[in-house]
């Protein structure tokens, strides 16, 4: 598959700090990529780059075969942006800001009206479509905006925390829209968010640290790359339960996570019912569980990505 | 010249949707007209003929009209440059920037708005005209508003500067209002302004609003038909450096002044990342 999005040796340096740190990565044609790192990690300073927004220090980006810096307008009608924040004109229709996008990434003038209705209909915003956007819902906005990143036919579409803000049934709904999207156009997606379980969508995922990337897998390679299982448990005094552990327990990984205890097993299984048997400290609580990618997440960064929420 | 389009339209459709900005902006002008039209034209009179034999030709209110349309044109397209500020606030200047749409196009586009608005709110003054008892040509009138529409293009121009690197509406508004007036009062909108000290004189002559007001009255007024001592009275002989400017000069300096503007405004797009 090709590349859409190449970046090489990306820098970008502020006066006191480095915010990226010469990263590389490509983005396949087709695929979703997931973008995950905790704030401060050059996540946004990446996105701006690559969106023509912000100027780098140095390195190379090209989009659709086009150079970021020499090619900006090319660059900027080869992708869509659904940014984090709210940026529709509320004063105006939903069709007058579709027209609007359509002008400014000049969608030839006898294909608007249609393409306005095809992406008015993928995310169902047919019928409201000439009410003021100030009288939508938040989930309407964002399908609208959405629907407005489509307009030109992008090859990539970026989505910066596509969901955030948005109630948990919202963003379900919101997902099946970019899903069917997915399937239906093939377009190259480039998510960011907060919300490890909408990665897991991502064929592939680039986790970001301090300015690098840490690693670039699918999540189940990255998941079974932490390998086996997880228990957590919490006991009546988990000093002693560690020191019991520790003594008597092997092939387990042991790390404490606030109050609860965590052991990497290669599989629970065989594992349990003997360790179970061998623990005098009495069990509160025990969970078994398979990695997540917030277990993920934490082996590479040592922090969770939610605790590091604004 | 598509994109142009699409932020002068979209200016203009905000501008028609907002009723209170529509009326509201036309307390200023007509408090002025009731100020120095109705209740200060008679002091305005003696004061400007005081030893000069002009007899019954002058008449103050005629000549402070163009200079109040001016004003609105001033206030109007500066205050419409905060639609950029609005943009960076609500978001949607973000929208416009990662578009294709090239920076000069948005820096026209919004200048274009702008000026489309201020002369809609000056065309509505002329409504006042038979109210004011004022008798000025149809025909000049109809001349006056390409004119006005770029007085008001360059206009808006000092307010895109602002907006450029104000962040706030409020601080705009503040910022705005402590540099509009000035420009009025050193403009010769509402009293003539020969005889300025030096330091002022300066001012004067390098107010855009100042030719904007002159060219305005030349072409409003029937300035043929005045004796000399009018003329002067009512300041229409602007000299700079000592030689009367003539009409063509005047919006040759405006066209330039606009030009400016205009680059320095692309450029302000070109480095802003919203």
């Amino acid at each position: 598959m090709n590349s859409v999005i190449k970046v090489s040796n990306l820098v970008k340096k502020y006066k006191n700090v480095d915010a990226v740190k010469g990263i590389n990565f490509d983005v396949k044609e087709g695929e979703i990529f997931g973008f995950l790192g905790p704030n401060g990690a050059g996540k946004s300073t990446t996105i701006n780059m690559i969106c023509t927004m912000l100027p780098s220090t140095s390195g190379q980006i090209t989009i659709n075969g086009y150079d970021v810096e020499k090619q900006k307008d090319k660059v900027r009608g080869s992708i869509g942006i659904i940014f984090q924040e709210n940026t529709l004109d509320e004063k105006l229709t939903a069709n007058e800001n579709l027209m609007l996008h359509c002008r400014f990434y000049n969608v030839p003038k006898d294909k608007r009206h249609e393409r306005i209705q095809e992406v008015l209909h993928i995310v169902d915003l047919i019928d409201e479509q000439n009410q003021r956007v100030e009288e939508f819902s938040g989930g309407m906005k964002r399908r609208l905006e959405i629907a407005r990143g489509l307009l030109h036919y992008p090859k990539v579409l970026f989505l910066d925390e596509p969901t955030v803000g948005l109630d948990p049934n919202t963003r379900a709904h919101l997902w099946k829209y970019i899903l069917k999207l997915k399937e239906q156009e093939g377009i190259t997606m480039f998510l960011t968010t907060h919300y490890l379980d909408e990665a897991e969508v991502s064929d592939r995922i680039a986790i970001m640290d301090q300015g690098e990337i840490i690693a670039i897998d699918s999540p189940t390679a990255l998941k079974d790359e932490l390998g086996g299982d997880l228990i957590e448990l919490s006991t009546e005094d988990n000093d002693q339960a560690i020191q019991e552990i520790q003594d008597k327990v092997t092939g387990a990984d042991v790390t404490v996570n606030g109050d609860t205890i965590h052991l990497k097993v290669d599989s629970s299984d065989a594992f349990i019912s003997n360790f179970i048997k061998k623990l005098d400290i009495p069990i509160t609580t025990l969970n078994i569980r398979k990695p997540t990618l917030n277990d993920v997440f934490l082996a590479y960064t040592g922090r969770n990505i939610q605790t590091n929420d604004e | 010249m598509e994109g142009i389009i699409a932020i002068w339209q979209r200016d203009l459709i905000k501008f028609l949707r907002d009723k209170a900005r529509l009326f509201g902006s036309f307390t200023m002008p007509i408090l002025f007209l009731l100020i120095f039209g109705g209740g200060l034209s008679g002091t305005m009179e003696t004061m400007m003929t005081q030893n000069l034999d002009v007899g019954g030709d002058f008449n103050y209110i005629e000549f402070v009209f163009p200079g109040i349309v001016s004003m609105t044109l001033l206030m109007t397209s500066v205050f419409s440059a905060m639609s950029v500020i609005e943009d960076k606030d609500f978001g949607y200047m973000k929208e416009i920037l990662v578009s294709p749409i090239s920076r000069v196009s948005i820096a026209v586009g919004k200048m274009a708005g702008a000026a489309t608005v201020s002369t809609i709110q000056g065309i509505m003054l002329f409504a006042l005209i038979p109210l004011l008892g004022l008798n000025y040509d149809w025909i000049s009138l109809i001349q006056v508003i390409p004119f006005m529409f770029l007085l008001g293009a360059a206009l808006s121009g000092i307010g895109l500067l602002f907006a450029s690197f104000i962040n706030s509406t409020q601080g705009f508004q503040l910022i705005v209002n402590i540099i509009v007036l000035p420009m009025v009062f050193m403009s010769g909108a509402l009293f003539p302004i020969n005889g300025m000290p030096g330091w002022l004189d300066v001012i004067v002559k390098l107010n855009p609003v100042t030719y904007g007001v002159d060219v305005m009255k030349k072409i409003m007024i029937d300035v043929d038909q005045l004796s000399m001592t009018v003329r002067e009275t009512m300041g229409l002989n602007l000299t700079v450096f000592g030689r009367q400017v003539t009409v063509f000069e005047e919006i040759l300096f405006i066209l330039a002044f606009t030009a400016l503007v205009i680059a320095i405004a692309t450029l302000s797009f070109k480095r802003a990342n919203a």
